[in-house]
């Protein structure tokens, strides 16, 4: 730990993790953790029903003590055979890299006609985003991505990494997870503000996947405006550009942009692409300034605490995350109601469509009892 | 960086790595080459005679404490400007100093531009190769030539030959052996016989001589301070023959009855 970086004690996102899940934004088609069975598990199976095949080249005691080259040749070799990738990760654990395990060695004894990214990852590091950065450079190596996307990648890396640290999970030494304000009361102001004929702004601030279910929301209070006949109250605001990102992030943007579309969901602002929630919010800001700054107010999803609250002050602020520990970051910064979208990540992995969220289910059985 | 020569001496541990390397590294200085000594061992002593005998602060020490580290505060310049990096290591019997050599040397790549200026770096790695990180050096392409020191006796070239073994695992040339007398009877032709037969050849002998010892107890290297002795001419011989050598080989180890053959 740097002397000038607080010490934080809750469990923290992962950098093998991270690697894992820029290495499938990569369309690597196998990802091969070097390292003992179980390491990063959770996600390695999360990360298989979105289509990629995770392996293990399962190190064991032997493993560390007699290093593992021979296994991960091998290993190389077998989902070769079963799976003719077209491009291969190989990531790093803690195990593998404390005991000096070389990557690079057991590609080259592989031989195979195959791309490999290697990433030298463990999980020691303050910031998870260190292993999606490691992932890019090795990527930018063997020319899976250009400089230019890479050097875009890495300011977002940083701008990510303070946002976390300023108004994030990074924030203190200490932050209880939380589940939140409860969906129905939640809910209910919503439908209270239009009926109230309140102006809000619906701002979705995704990171990439998770956009399958917060854009949800977006739906389902446009639902609820059209059926309390007051639609042109209600402006929509989504990190939505399709041209920007790795192209796995721009899928998803098209993909729910469609979705959208057949919803008769109109967005009125795209402040970004969809892996842009780090900087969408600056341009969130400048658009509230200018447009909507006298508007009531604000159902901010995905990435509320990236939103400068310059704007956003004389507003009620509704915020939706996925995050148990944002909870209590989110209310010092002001916003009065927030939701969890409790294990939402999950459920937007291996998807092509928008997914309904908690919130919106609420929001949707609410209205029928409200007009009914 | 295109000539640079970047090389590591590897051998039984207490056959004199250290001597040769800091003497190697004050005879290149002399000749006006640009060196660097990196000292990869958790003891932390290999520019110690290039420095007067004065101790600086390791690479793992700074990390230690948490400090943003700069080229100044893990450089320094010793005898004739030869650069002394050491690594360092932590307490003996905890953590892990191989990981604290990969660490090390990463940070030092990541941050040292004098090193590209470099005609020649040595890598004063520890004599017994333990785990993974002590072969980071080589492992991570910082090391293009590697030369075993041995003397005659049957120990440390058992060692050498050892070394000959991992060198060819990992894939890396050796260029040549260097013998550091003992005064063991026939000594530079069992050490010239051992070197030939695994595919290499004898590019020194360094003769056992008092005065290395006592320059070192004082701080010094024997260039810097017994420049007219007869021992500096030989180590100003064996610099001369690193910066011009041009072979290298895969090494092929013996078997341990030839090994013993050679030595009876």
């Amino acid at each position: 730990m740097a002397a000038n970086d607080i010490s934080i004690i809750h469990p923290r996102p992962s950098s093998i993790v991270a690697a894992l899940y820029t290495l499938r934004d990569l369309n690597v088609d196998v990802a091969i953790l070097h390292g003992p069975p179980g390491c990063s598990f959770k996600h390695a199976r999360l990360l298989e029903e979105d289509g990629i095949h995770v392996v293990t080249t399962a190190l064991d005691e032997n493993g560390f003590v007699f290093g593992g080259r021979k296994e991960l040749s091998s290993a190389l070799r077998k989902v070769n055979e079963m799976f003719h990738p077209q491009l291969i990760g190989v990531v790093g654990t803690c195990a593998s890299m404390i005991i000096g395990e070389e990557l690079h060695e057991p590609v080259m004894d592989a031989n195979l006609d195959v791309p490999v990214i290697e990433v030298e990852v463990h999980a020691g590091y303050a910031n998870n985003t260190k292993g999606v950065l490691l992932t890019l450079e090795s990527a930018l190596d063997v020319g899976v991505i250009d400089r230019e996307e890479f050097e875009r990648q890495k300011i977002l890396l940083e701008k990510a990494t303070e946002v976390e640290k300023l108004h994030g999970a990074a924030s203190r030494e200490y932050l209880a997870p939380s589940r939140g304000d409860l969906k129905y009361k939640v809910a209910q102001r919503i439908i209270e503000l239009l009926q109230e004929g309140k102006r809000g702004v619906v701002i979705m601030n995704a990171k990439k996947e998770t956009a399958y279910m917060f854009a949800d929301i977006t739906v389902a209070v446009h639902e609820v405006a059209s059926m309390l006949g007051v639609s042109a109250n209600v402006v929509n605001m989504a990190n939505l550009d399709e041209s920007l990102g790795l192209p796995r992030v721009r899928d998803h943007a098209r993909n729910i942009m469609r979705d959208l579309k057949e919803k008769g969901v109109q967005i009125h602002e795209i402040t970004g692409g969809l892996d842009e929630y780090p900087v969408a919010g600056d341009v969130v800001d400048k658009l509230l300034l200018r447009k909507y700054a006298d508007y009531d107010f604000a159902v901010i999803t995905g990435v509320p605490h990236a939103i400068p609250m310059d704007h956003l002050k004389n507003m009620e602020i509704i915020s939706v995350t996925n995050g148990p520990r944002q909870v209590l970051p989110l209310k010092e910064m002001g916003h009065k109601h927030v939701v969890v979208e409790i294990d939402l990540h999950p459920k937007t992995l291996g998807v092509n469509h928008i997914v309904e969220s908690e919130l919106g289910a609420t929001l949707r059985q609410m209205l029928k009892e409200t007009l009914y | 960086m295109i000539n640079q020569r970047r090389i590591a001496i590897y051998g039984k541990g207490g056959i004199g790595k250290s001597s040769t390397a800091s003497n190697v590294a004050a005879a290149c200085a002399e000749e006006g080459y640009k060196v660097m000594i990196i000292g990869c061992d958790p003891k932390s002593d290999s520019s110690i005679t290039l420095l007067g005998g004065k101790r600086i602060p390791t690479i793992l020490d700074l990390l230690r404490q948490g400090r943003k580290i700069k080229e100044e505060d893990i450089v320094f310049h010793g005898y004739r400007n030869v650069r002394c990096v050491e690594v360092g290591g932590p307490e003996p019997g905890i953590g892990c100093a191989g990981r604290g050599i990969i660490v090390a040397i990463k940070t030092l790549r990541d941050m040292c531009r004098e090193m590209d200026e470099m005609d020649l770096i040595i890598y004063d790695v520890p004599g017994d190769i333990v785990c993974g990180g002590f072969v980071a050096p080589i492992r991570k392409g910082l090391v293009n030539e590697a030369y075993v020191l041995t003397s005659g006796e049957y120990m440390p070239l058992y060692a050498a030959n050892n070394i000959c073994k991992g060198l060819r695992q990992i894939d890396t040339r050796l260029s040549g052996v260097i013998c550091n007398s003992r005064n063991v009877t026939r000594e530079e032709e069992i050490v010239r016989k051992f070197a030939e037969e695994i595919g290499s050849k004898l590019v020194a002998f360094i003769p056992k001589e008092q005065i290395v010892q006592d320059c070192e107890r004082d701080g010094f290297s024997v260039i810097e301070k017994a420049p007219d002795s007869n021992i500096a001419q030989v180590y100003r011989e064996l610099a001369r023959a690193i910066m011009s050598n041009a072979d290298s080989t895969l090494p092929q180890s013996l078997d341990d009855e030839r090994l013993r053959e050679l030595t009876r």
